[in-house]
């Protein structure tokens, strides 16, 4: 690993901002040819935005990408990868009913004359898979293909355009242990090709094992770029963290009662094992934890939407039936889903019918559903959750994501629940909508509902939690008291770093 | 080994397979079903079906569909009819067919492509505004024989070393959309565009002009059809083509193209147009009453899709270590 030229990337200053968020402020990036380099951050420090920037399908409001000491074009991932830069998504888009070989230059097929040349095609795709050492059938249809064998493609057509910089995004997520493995021994090939690889995982492990260098970013900036030869995890999760957290969400103080919820060695095969504790009136239970570490898995089954295999839910003393959700609903318990376009709202329906949907029986009046009811319903909790619409019979699709998050929460409150569920409650929302979700919570906890929330943000489940249990890997690795946790403490114990701080 | 393999990813296998089993099958039972005139029948009687079936292909191919080619078909041969007894030639005739085809398709296109609206709808609604038309333009009007093109009426007639003409024009036009859509980029883009539209969009590939042009392609080909449908029945009313368009759909989904987008070929859609005019006429040798024909075409159409679907899981989930061991 020489890393001696000009960097074959460079980013400087760049800045960008979504509506009134500041998703980059002033990041900065170098890339060599023949280096494996990781950017890390926390979830929501910039990472994706830059990486989107790359790939063509974000413009930067300022600052300069220079490729090759050239200015990159932006704006379109077409032209992003004809000049070299390929970026491979977590979760690969490649045409199911299309040959492997057609998938590699699909769009741009190789042709003799004006025919295509499927031949040549073939012979030319088999050898790059061949070059990085894969033996898959350029000739079989990718539909059926596994995540990993779809990102070698990927992989594949990255070279195929001569890619000099290809950035892996969270590549190792969906993948087992010897498919991990087989990714890496791709990444080094590709960077004794002399590619500027760059790989985005949350796994410090994995970086370790693999990168030549790291950048850290924060709050969209760049906090530093280092040698991974020159660093120690601790001193990366310092750069990952370190800043003031609890002013953002004030959080009100809440007196508990008694335990309403109890959950005994809860475990599901392959998804968690062994999970317990108590939650009482009043009191708000964060779930730290990486993504992919099994909390909204964990929710689901007290919910009663998945089911278990081991251990008891019982709710003020009485065993919940697993995998029963409307007894779960009967009991007092709510569930705000992480995924709300796909399964907390119906999108084409209006803004009334989707707050009074889970109260519809109590609005029926001689058979029907009570429009006047649910106008009712609708009404009130447009106005508890300052929703931003302009008539209750709009369409939620029409919405901004903050509102129609407020909208999955509204339905779920005006259930009266005694425990209230919330996974990811403000994903991709903006920071003003937060803290009024974060408000909201705050005042039901102070009137008595017991929460739990699934959350990937620190600084939230910092600012919100009364206790926080941190998951790895299916495990539950601690229960934090306030007084305790800390982002350290948290990203720690969640990455599994033996390492203490 | 490789070669077994390889065929049995053929999607028109299943097709081929339907019609020499039916043909054997029905010839067993009923010697007269071998006769070289039945065989003649079965070649005669596809070509329309056939002919719509290939232009049905590109917009299948991407995930759509065109159910207005019955209705083009029909007021196109009514039109080829009318216009040459008022003294138009046989160009000037012909050329109006495709127009006529492509301005319906160019409409279906732009309603999908650039309105997004579902073409299941748009072209439901086509397919009645051009019928509608059609009975209008053709009210209380019959194309009869002696009005039809006698170069029409001769193709209509004869036969080429005992082959149908109207069959060899079902052969050319396959090789060459065949060769088209095999070979073609822009052809090959409408199979990208219905394996993974968003995916086609990000590789750049031009998604919306491709929609409009495929339309255009299968209005402008139904429209000539109806100069092969008037050769073979040398007549034309407001009846014509009437519901022809989903016995061109059936002939796709039995020959291999998918429904669902991306893959299937126009070699598949004509096999599959043989297989149910095939049908048609093996029902007649086996004595059992016509009625059954269209349940019949039913049942294949299920069977059909049940072997696409039942295939396309058995494709096993392969990863890099599996593969490799």
């Amino acid at each position: 690993m020489a890393v001696t030229q000009e960097p074959v990337l460079e980013m400087r200053g760049a800045m960008k901002a979504f509506g009134g968020v500041q998703a980059l402020n002033g990041a900065d990036l170098k890339l060599f040819a023949g280096e494996i380099h990781a950017l890390l951050g926390e979830n929501g420090a910039g990472k994706s935005t830059l990486l989107k920037a790359l790939a063509g399908v974000h413009k930067i409001d300022s600052g300069s990408i220079m490729l090759s000491g050239k200015p990159f074009l932006q704006g379109s991932t077409r032209a992003a990868q004809q000049q070299g830069v390929a970026v491979i998504y977590q979760e690969p888009s490649l045409f199911p009913d299309l040959t492997l070989a057609e998938n590699v230059y699909v769009g741009r097929q190789l042709q003799k004359g004006k025919l295509v040349d499927w031949k040549q095609m073939q012979k030319e795709a088999a050898k790059l898979f061949a070059e990085l050492g894969v033996d898959l059938d350029v000739d079989r249809i990718a539909r059926g293909l596994s995540i990993a064998d779809q990102q070698i493609v990927e992989i594949i057509k990255a070279l195929s355009i001569n890619a000099r910089v290809i950035v892996m995004d969270e590549p190792t997520a969906a993948l087992s242990s010897k498919e991990v493995n087989r990714l890496f021994s791709v990444a080094r090939t590709l960077r004794d090709q002399n590619c500027a690889v760059v790989f985005v995982s949350h796994r410090l492990d994995e970086v370790f094992a693999l990168c030549d260098k790291m950048t850290v970013m924060r709050d969209g900036t760049t906090v530093g770029s280092e040698l991974i030869s020159n660093i120690s995890e601790s001193e990366i999760i310092k750069m990952m963290v370190g800043r003031e957290v609890s002013e953002l969400f004030p959080k009100l103080p809440s007196t508990f009662g008694e335990v309403v919820l109890k959950v005994e060695n809860l475990g599901s095969a392959g998804q968690f094992k062994d999970i317990s504790f108590e939650l009482r009136k009043g009191e708000i239970l964060g779930f730290a934890g990486l993504v992919g570490s099994g909390r909204s898995e964990v929710v689901r089954a007290i919910f009663g939407v998945d089911t278990y295999d081991s251990g008891t839910v019982s709710v003020n003393g009485k065993l919940l039936p697993k995998g029963k959700a409307s007894k779960a609903m009967s009991a007092g318990v709510a569930l705000v889903p992480e995924d709300r376009r796909q399964e907390g709202l119906l999108m084409p329906n209006s803004i009334a019918t989707n707050t009074s949907i889970t109260v519809l029986k109590k609005l029926v009046k001689s058979l029907v559903v009570s429009k006047k009811g649910e106008d009712e319903v609708a009404n009130k909790w447009a106005k508890i959750l300052q929703l931003k619409y302009a008539s209750l019979s709009d369409a939620v699709e029409r919405l901004s994501g903050g509102n129609q998050q407020k909208i999955v929460l509204g339905k779920w409150l005006a259930t009266d629940p005694q425990i209230l569920i919330v996974d990811e409650p403000t994903r991709g929302i903006d920071v003003g909508t937060k803290s009024e979700v974060h408000r909201l919570l705050s005042q039901r906890a102070q009137e008595g509902l017991a929460l739990i929330m699934v959350t990937s943000e620190l600084p939230e489940v910092l600012g919100m939690a009364d206790r926080i249990l941190v998951m790895r890997e299916g495990r539950q690795v601690a229960i934090l008291s306030r007084e305790e946790a800390s982002s350290e403490k948290i990203i720690t114990l969640a990455t599994g770093s033996a390492e203490l701080i | 080994m490789k070669l077994l393999k390889k065929a049995l990813r053929v999607r028109e296998l299943p097709g081929i397979l339907g019609l020499l089993l039916i043909y054997v099958g029905t010839g067993v039972v009923n010697p007269r079903f071998f006769s070289p005139s039945i065989l003649n029948d079965i070649l005669y009687g596809v070509a329309i079906v056939a002919i719509l079936a290939i232009a049905q292909t590109f917009v299948i191919v991407m995930r759509h569909i065109d159910l207005s080619v019955g209705s083009v078909i029909g007021f196109t041969s009514f039109l080829i009819g009318d216009l040459s007894s008022q003294g138009f030639s046989l160009l000037a005739v012909l050329t109006v067919a495709v127009l006529v085809g492509a301005t319906v398709g160019a409409i279906n296109g732009f309603l999908v492509a650039y309105l997004g609206l579902p073409s299941l709808v748009v072209t439901l609604a086509t397919l009645y505004i051009v019928r509608g038309i059609f009975n209008e333009v053709g009210a209380g009007k019959t194309v009869v024989e002696s009005m039809v093109p006698k170069e029409l009426n001769w193709l209509g007639l004869n036969q080429f070393f005992g082959v149908p003409y109207l069959f060899i024009i079902v052969v050319a036009l396959m090789l060459i959309a065949g060769v088209t859509m095999h070979k073609s980029r822009a052809a090959r883009d409408l199979y990208a565009i219905g394996s993974n539209p968003s995916a086609a969009q990000l590789v750049g590939i031009p998604v919306k002009r491709r929609i409009l042009l495929a339309f255009v392609a299968t209005g402008a080909v139904s429209g000539l059809a109806g100069a092969v449908m008037l050769a073979r029945f040398s007549s034309a009313s407001t009846q014509s083509g009437l519901g022809l368009e989903l016995l061109v759909v059936a002939a796709c989904v039995v020959g291999g193209v998918s429904i669902a987008g991306g893959s299937g070929s126009v070699f598949g859609a004509v096999i599959g147009a043989v297989l149910l005019q095939e049908i048609l006429l093996a029902i007649g040798a086996l004595g059992i009453p016509q009625f059954w024909q269209l349940a019949v075409n039913g049942a294949l159409i299920i069977a059909a899709i049940g072997l696409d679907r039942y295939l396309s899981t058995r494709v096993k989930t392969s990863n890099i270590m599996g593969a490799t061991s």
